[in-house]
């Protein structure tokens, strides 16, 4: 596979197709792979390709640094692509502004990411050029929401007395909101000083508010890529917030963000068939 | 002779002190696969042998996050102001890392610097710091590159030994450590030895000279590249310690709280006119080295940085000080004129 897509990369780079190779570089076999962006064909043997390139890339799309660097060509996974696809829905990209590399995935980490557990896009879909193939286990719909269904399987006040501890050691560092691909915000409300919207610091109430508010931002549209519970220094586990909208917007409008370039954003949507349950 | 202390007798001690009312803070799980320095109810939470390092510091315990500097009441046009009542409970860190009490001297510059800051001194004589010696390090740590080690005594009022099958040697370097552990201690031949320690060595002559001869280098936009902005390295740094000063009010009361705040965050230089003199990440993570290696040595003769290595621990994309360090060095053997490209960079 990595022959491969050194080959496909050269020639992107080579014919001028793009400027810049957002991908995975790694020093040494025991360390972590980082992003690593390839902007001359001679670099191109520097990219790796592994079960522990973790990073959803597709969130360096925002930064002006990247966008400077000219037309790219960007390496993703099944479950990054999804992110691709929504901020394409969200009118956030030019798709034909760039080269999608679609990496055929077998899982992430060892052992494997709770989300690669029940992956549904080991061979990603919606891309220009797939690298490498894969027969893993298609994750079973049902046990999508297996790790939240335990969680609410507790009562309300064991569920409080968890969020507390969790949103306890929040720090406010917002390496939640810097990994993820759809927290694309010139400027995020949190930011907002003037008047201030809620509380900036990290008071527990405080920490409600910024967390409740940015998985409510992402209702419909979260992919799943875990990336914020990956980078969150003190180990909340967002993993679960977001779940918990994802499965709203699949059991009430069998709406799955960034699957489907075609579909209106359940957000954006009207359907005379949507539930009025909620009315009461 | 040393003297010593069994790894049970020492759980004893830590339970008198948290009866006694004592507020006792070290590494724990937090979660199942979570360690990080916290406040412990029990001595049994604490975790003595064969941790990873805390991927936080123990700034917050001196520092902490969110600080309420005093309180206040509107009423019309009057304004009643209420002081925050002096602390009183002593502290003790226990079994920090070297590299996490080392950082406490270096910060009590900045903080009585032009101004004794109160609540931070207060904390301060009120903490006792024991530390425990490393006997392993992982690959992030550093303290070797910035005058630190596994035994570094910095900071500490006492420092611990592992000595195998439970019993540790007990130095104590100030009265505050002989305080803590008077009558507690056995006289013995056995000492305890630090483990080797990272042999990383960065020469920081040539840091301070990219830093000051080359402010303007298109390199640092290279060696930035990957940030992706977040305040993880600042937050979980034992001696980063910029904070923001904010007003929290509900209705007619309020205080005014001070907050961590970090350089790396884009709001942090935004000001009121809507001008921000650091538009870039890379002027962001300069700045960032800048102060560490040579505003902070220059102005208070010390490093900022204990080599603790919780940067890179924490940072998502694998950044962190030690890979810009290696990556400047690098720099500074090559060739001027060299064209830039990630090829010279970050290794």
């Amino acid at each position: 596979m990595t022959s491969q897509l050194h080959k496909v990369c050269r020639e992107l780079l080579a014919s001028g197709q793009v400027q810049v190779i957002i991908g995975y570089g790694q020093d040494h076999p025991e360390q972590p792979p980082y992003p690593l962006f390839v902007t001359d064909a001679e670099e191109v043997p520097r990219l790796v390709w592994n079960d522990r390139c973790a990073a959803n890339l597709v969130a360096y799309l925002k930064r002006k640094e990247i966008k400077a660097l000219g037309k790219p060509a960007i390496i993703v996974k099944g479950c990054d692509v999804r992110a691709l696809v929504v901020l394409q829905q969200e009118s956030q990209i030019d798709r034909s502004q760039m080269v999608v590399i679609g990496m055929a995935c077998e899982g992430i980490g060892e052992p494997r990411l709770s989300k690669c557990v029940t992956c549904d896009v080991h061979m990603p879909q919606h891309v220009d050029v797939t690298i490498g193939e894969v027969q893993a286990e298609v994750g079973e719909a049902g046990r999508r929401y297996a790790d939240l269904e335990a969680f609410m399987s507790q009562s309300q006040e064991e569920r409080m007395v968890y969020w507390q501890d969790e949103l306890e050691r929040c720090t406010r560092c917002y390496a939640c909101r810097q990994v993820c691909p759809l927290c694309y915000c010139e400027r995020c409300i949190v930011d907002k000083n003037r008047p201030v919207r809620f509380s900036t610091t990290a008071t527990l109430k405080g920490n409600y508010a910024w967390h409740i508010t940015r998985a409510f931002h992402l209702a419909g549209r979260c992919i799943g890529c875990d990336e914020c519970t990956r980078a969150c220094p003190a180990g909340i586990n967002l993993r679960l917030l977001n779940q918990s909208l994802s499965k709203a917007a699949e059991a009430s409008f069998s709406y799955r963000a960034g699957m489907d370039p075609q579909a209106e954003p359940v957000i954006g949507a009207f359907s005379a068939e949507d539930k009025e349950s909620f009315i009461a | 002779m040393s003297t010593i202390i069994g790894g049970q007798a020492l759980r004893d001690l830590v339970n008198d002190w948290i009866g006694q009312g004592t507020l006792v803070a070290g590494p724990g799980y937090v979660k199942d696969d979570l360690i990080l320095y916290c406040w412990l109810h029990r001595s049994d939470q604490l975790l003595l042998e064969s941790y990873e390092r805390p991927h936080n510091s123990i700034k917050e315990f001196l520092f902490p996050k969110h600080e309420k500097l005093y309180g206040y009441h509107l009423d019309g046009r009057k304004i009643e102001l209420n002081e925050v009542p002096p602390l009183e409970t002593p502290q003790v860190i226990f079994a920090a890392r070297p590299c996490d009490a080392a950082s406490l001297p270096i910060l009590d510059h900045v903080f009585n610097w032009d101004f004794h800051d109160v609540f931070y001194n207060r904390r301060r004589n009120l903490t006792t710091v024991v530390t425990l010696a490393c006997q392993e390090h992982d690959e992030h740590c550093f303290c070797s590159a910035v005058g630190g080690g596994p035994q570094d005594e910095r900071g500490s009022d006492a420092m611990l030994f592992a000595l195998g099958q439970d019993q540790y040697e007990v130095r104590c370097f100030t009265d505050k450590g002989k305080a803590l552990f008077a009558g507690k201690l056995q006289e013995s031949t056995r000492t305890g030895k630090a483990g080797a320690g990272p042999e990383i060595l960065v020469d920081l002559a040539k840091v301070r000279a990219f830093i000051n001869g080359s402010f303007e280098s298109p390199r640092w936009a290279a060696m930035a590249l990957r940030c992706l902005g977040c305040g993880a390295c600042t937050y979980n740094c034992p001696t980063c310690h910029c904070f923001d000063i904010v007003d929290e009010k509900v209705g007619a009361t309020g205080a005014r709280v001070r907050s961590w705040d970090s350089c790396q965050l884009a709001m942090f230089t935004h000001h009121a006119s809507g001008h921000n003199p650091r538009t870039l990440q890379s002027q962001r993570q300069r700045q960032r080295v800048a102060h560490k290696f040579e505003t902070y040595p220059a102005k208070f003769g010390e490093i900022l940085c204990t080599g603790c290595g919780n940067c890179t621990r924490v940072c998502p994309v694998g950044l962190g000080i030690l890979p810009v360090l290696a990556a400047i060095e690098h720099e500074m053997a090559v060739e001027p004129g060299t064209p830039v490209g990630e090829k010279s960079l970050v290794k």
